[in-house]
């Protein structure tokens, strides 16, 4: 059994799909992340070490940030912004 | 156990046992006077610090979306007493109740457009030095003061290039939104990136509108998301006294 060829077409389909998935994703993650109603719950948890998949991306480190000016505690070791 | 809290919903119950919160806990309503807050129960060591819960957050908010009025918590909103909620919704109900009034059959939608910002800057930039004779020797000072103005206009014409062309999307969108708020040239290439607050009825007049747009040639990418829960269109005072703070990532 001969196992099927992926053509040019097929491989620009799945990139176009992952591309889509990605910023699906982000759009997700700079709503959740970043938007909504804050009513500062008495338990609060760091998000600092947050394993996120997405840890590089501006949107991530924006939220990092705002959860420590919630906090009111300044975030050591920050990554870089990525360019 | 902590409570979870999702949204705030215009209804005291009746949210379906099938939604399943984060870690797969069961997604119930905490009744306030005619509103409810949507949570679920989360054992206080729980692990929630990942994608799957900020997915999960999102999913809940969605389903409720469906059915009710909806007005998204931020994610990792969480107490550890009912009383301590219930605490915090009395002292901001009245902004509750008039955001609920406000989004009410309405849902949000993200446009993102992008054009070369990089090739059109070059563009003007070669104009500009075609137009200009060529620097013969002066000052020094001189010499700088008419880079940094020629730069100046340089920005200014690129600015204006980008406001023309935002006026173009935003005419053919406008007409069917209740609000909107724009962003223009977050970077180079991000031309706008806009989230549009669009009624039920019109939902469909707007993406045909997102569409013909697309449709109209030109060098630009369209992106569009949504329908999404109104995250961009909650004002909250920071006081809970009713003042609108008309905030973006409203913080009480």
């Amino acid at each position: 059994m001969h196992k099927p060829i992926k053509t040019s077409q097929d491989i620009n389909t799945c990139t176009e799909l992952r591309k889509r998935e990605r910023v699906t994703l982000l759009e997700i993650l700079d709503r959740v992340l970043e938007k909504g109603v804050v009513i500062s719950g008495d338990v609060v948890i760091s998000v600092a070490d947050v394993d996120l998949v997405y840890l590089g991306l501006k949107v991530l480190l924006s939220s990092v940030e705002t959860m420590e000016r919630l906090r009111g505690a300044p975030f050591s070791g920050a990554a870089e912004e990525p360019t | 156990m902590n409570l979870y809290a999702y949204a705030i919903i215009d209804s005291t119950g009746g949210v379906e046992e099938s939604i399943r919160g984060l870690l797969g806990a069961p997604v119930y309503t905490i009744p306030y006077r005619d509103i409810g807050i949507v949570v679920s129960d989360l054992k206080a060591q729980a692990q929630i610090k990942n994608e799957e819960s900020v997915l999960k957050h999102e999913e809940v908010v969605e389903a409720l979306m469906d059915r009710f009025t909806v007005l998204p918590m931020k994610s990792y909103t969480i107490f550890d007493k009912k009383e301590e909620l219930l605490l915090k919704v009395k002292e901001h109900y009245e902004d509750f109740t008039e955001n609920l009034d406000r989004v009410h059959n309405k849902h949000e939608f993200g446009i993102k457009i992008i054009w070369a910002g990089n090739v059109i800057r070059e563009r003007i930039a070669l104009a500009h030095k075609n137009e200009n004779a060529p620097a013969g020797p002066g000052q020094p000072g001189a010499k700088f003061m008419k880079e940094k103005f020629e730069k100046y206009k340089i920005d200014k014409e690129f600015e204006e290039e980008a406001d023309r062309c935002i006026a173009i999307v935003d005419g053919f969108l406008n007409r069917y939104v209740s609000e909107k708020k724009l962003e223009k040239l977050k970077t180079d290439n991000l031309l706008l990136s806009a989230v549009y607050l669009v009624d039920k009825e019109k939902r469909d007049d707007f993406k045909k509108a997102f569409k013909e747009l697309k449709g109209s040639g030109g060098d630009l990418k369209y992106m569009i998301s949504g329908p999404w829960p109104a995250y961009n269109f909650i004002t909250l005072s920071r006081s809970g006294d009713g003042k609108s703070a008309a905030t973006k990532g409203a913080q009480l």
